[in-house]
């Protein structure tokens, strides 16, 4: 057991469990989706970025690719709530809340690759 | 560019990771505090104002309590997350700032930095490996005839002698040893703009293994050696290809045509001279007995040529292992040694230790006991040229310019190189009647030398040695300047070299085939009409007929007609 790989992998399923726990609920219900989980997710999204910089190989660089996605993605719902509630004076309810929720719905699908990326390397690995 | 970025990025993950983990507890946590707002109500941060706080303290810049001044919660929560984020932030920017001036990483910028530069040298250039006296001047020459130079050096304390170098053409430098092949071709060998290498660095055996790596490495460019033994002398040509040069042997040639064929090696200096300079004298040297003080291998080169020249000569040196049994053992600069050398009956002394100061002394010892005396000296350090300067002496043997001259000889102008060998096979009657021609032609001044190369995939030589029209192309045609045939060109044909055969001195109604190659001798601005010639059919008929062809295909249907039409009135 590698205790590197332990990390990497616990860091890439935490992206996609806690992004999943955010996305999941009522669209456009803000009661379904708090603040806190979706900066949660941020945050561990930004970790498992970093842990993939320097990876030299083709799919190190996937592995990459697929965490800025979900980054740029949780960045623009983060600054969509942001705006809504702190600039134009908006209620959650409704619009607000689903532009959010389907942009994190976006880094789901971003994380799912990546987890499966992980499962598919690690299945290549042992075989 | 991206190597770096990786060796960046992965050195700096725990950092990086450190300050979002402290970043996530300092917002997430402020924003959980509970606090009151002006009106008495309780009070939460949202995470953007959590996040906007903590972005002012941890870089210390500080605004105060935005927006409501905050609870004693809040402040609790801030004073840790202040100490938090500072040591985050801190430890952060130590990581970049080592990593930035780390040896290592700084290498890898320079490298890569070095390698954009050679990617963007768009014109011909050479590699110089070893940047001592010789290297610079080379460099310094090869500018000067527009080449752009890549430079590789061990040292760090030469290399920075680049750093001030104003040069025309674009030069880049890189620390390292050449011969490593990943460094030759960082350097750009394979690249089919690099027209030459040439390993000038302290030893013959880096030398050696400079060469060889090059050679292998591409079979087309250039590749010259600095050898001064005869054994790497050896190695080098047994590989063939190799350019192999030894300034104490080139040195000794020289002298010992200055000994039997002066007027050979006047012609000689004045063709290799620099362009538009003052024609160097006629250097004759005695025959007689020769004082060689300080036999080391420039000694011994010189003792050779004054050996094979029929001379008798005496060596000297205070060291024994180079004295041999020849030679008188001890210092130059006393008389005695001097005298029992035979100064007195001497023609001749080489003042060739490796101290240029002794240098300058003996000679001035050597005039003293004797009156008239042909002074060979020897400038070690490029330093030292008053001390030198101040000897007067008839020849004086610089390594680097000898060295630099040679090289550049043999790798611009191959074709002169070639010429002055057969030269030196000549007498000096020969010599003489050359110099006169050329003097008549350009005046008493060094003319400037080329090749002009009749390559078939110039229009106006395809033009010419193809279709094979009458009169055919002759060499006559190339002396006269392309906008009036009446005017010549201030040229001489040194040498054409034609199906592998050298004609010296050329005739003028020698016809010209493709491939031909001419070294002309003449005034600057001449190559480039000659160029013009050949690359411009319209021009080549116009010198070989005197009638300015039609450019258009209007003009030649009625050249065409008028052309028919007077055939039919003589007819």
């Amino acid at each position: 057991m590698n205790l590197e790989k332990v990390i990497f992998g616990a860091f890439v399923i935490l992206s996609f469990t806690l992004n999943f726990g955010f996305f999941i609920g009522e669209i456009d219900n803000p009661k379904h989706h708090h603040e806190l989980e979706l900066a949660a997710t941020l945050v561990v999204n930004l970790i498992a970025m970093t842990l993939k910089f320097g990876d030299r190989t083709h799919i190190g660089a996937i592995h990459l690719a697929t965490s800025l996605v979900a980054v740029i993605q949780l960045l623009a719902a983060s600054v969509v709530w942001m705006w809504a509630t702190q600039v134009a004076r908006m209620p959650t309810e409704g619009e607000v809340m689903a532009t959010v929720v389907s942009l994190s719905g976006g880094a789901l699908a971003a994380n799912f690759i990546s987890v499966a990326l992980m499962i598919g390397e690690t299945l290549r690995r042992t075989r | 560019m991206t190597d770096i970025l990786i060796l960046l990025l992965r050195r700096l993950r725990t950092p990086i990771i450190t300050l979002i983990v402290v970043y996530a507890i300092a917002v997430i946590g402020l924003a959980l505090m509970p606090g009151v707002d002006p009106e008495g109500r309780p009070w939460r941060m949202t995470l953007f104002d959590a996040f906007y706080v903590m972005s002012y303290t941890a870089t210390t810049i500080g605004f105060g309590e935005v927006p409501y001044p905050y609870s004693y919660a809040q402040r609790l929560w801030m004073t840790v997350s202040i100490y938090l984020t500072v040591i985050g932030w801190a430890y952060t920017l130590g990581s970049v700032f080592g990593l930035a001036r780390h040896p290592a990483f700084r290498a890898a910028l320079g490298r890569h930095r070095f390698e954009a530069r050679v990617r963007r040298m768009t014109d011909p250039f050479f590699i110089v490996c070893g940047y001592g006296q010789s290297g610079r001047k080379l460099v310094a020459a090869l500018d000067e005839i527009g080449f752009a130079t890549v430079v590789l050096e061990t040292d760090p304390e030469r290399a920075r002698a680049h750093l001030v170098l104003d040069t025309r053409q674009p030069s880049a430098l890189l620390i390292a040893d050449a011969r490593g092949p990943d460094i030759l071709e960082a350097a750009g060998i394979r690249r089919p703009n690099c027209a030459g290498v040439v390993a000038l660095t302290s030893g013959d055996e880096i030398n050696q293994s400079i060469a060889i790596g090059a050679r292998v490495l591409s079979r087309e460019v250039q590749v010259l050696a600095r050898v001064k033994s005869p054994g790497a002398r050896e190695t080098l040509e047994a590989i063939g290809d190799v350019f192999v040069v030894n300034p104490f042997e080139t040195f000794a040639v020289n002298l010992g045509m200055a000994l039997a064929q002066p007027d050979v090696l006047r012609l000689e200096d004045w063709l290799s001279g620099v362009p538009g300079a003052k024609p160097p004298p006629r250097i004759e040297a005695p025959r007689g007995h020769w004082v060689i003080a300080g036999y080391g291998r420039f000694g011994h080169s010189v003792a050779a040529a004054l050996g094979a020249a029929g001379l008798s000569h005496k060596a000297i040196d205070i060291d024994r292992s180079h004295c041999g049994e020849e030679g008188i053992l001890g210092s130059a600069l006393a008389e005695e040694v001097l005298r029992k050398a035979g100064i007195e009956e001497a023609a001749g002394i080489v003042a060739a230790t490796d101290v240029d100061a002794n240098n300058l002394a003996i000679v001035n010892t050597a005039r003293r006991l004797k009156r008239r005396l042909f002074v060979v000296i020897r400038q070690n350090l490029a330093g030292n040229r008053s001390l030198i300067e101040a000897a007067r002496a008839d020849m004086e043997f610089v390594q680097s310019v000898v060295m630099t001259h040679e090289s550049v000889q043999l790798l611009t102008t191959p074709l002169l190189n070639r010429f002055l060998l057969l030269a030196r096979r000549q007498n000096g009657v020969w010599a003489v009647g050359v110099a006169g021609r050329i003097r008549d032609t350009v005046g008493d001044q060094v003319p400037h030398t080329w090749a002009i190369e009749c390559d078939a995939s110039l229009l106006g030589v395809r033009h010419a040695l193809e279709e094979l029209p009458e009169p055919p192309l002759a060499l006559s045609h190339l002396l006269m300047d392309p906008d009036d045939r009446l005017r010549a060109l201030k040229a001489v044909p040194l040498l054409l070299l034609s199906n592998g055969r050298d004609v010296l001195l050329p005739d003028e109604h020698t016809p010209l085939r493709p491939g031909d190659r001419i070294l002309f001798a003449g005034e600057a601005g001449v190559e480039g009409l000659q160029r013009r010639t050949l690359a411009d059919d319209g021009a080549i008929d116009y010198l070989r007929t005197g009638r300015d062809p039609p450019r258009t295909w209007l003009g030649r249907w009625l050249m065409a007609r008028q052309d028919a039409a007077a055939s039919g009135r003589t007819a």
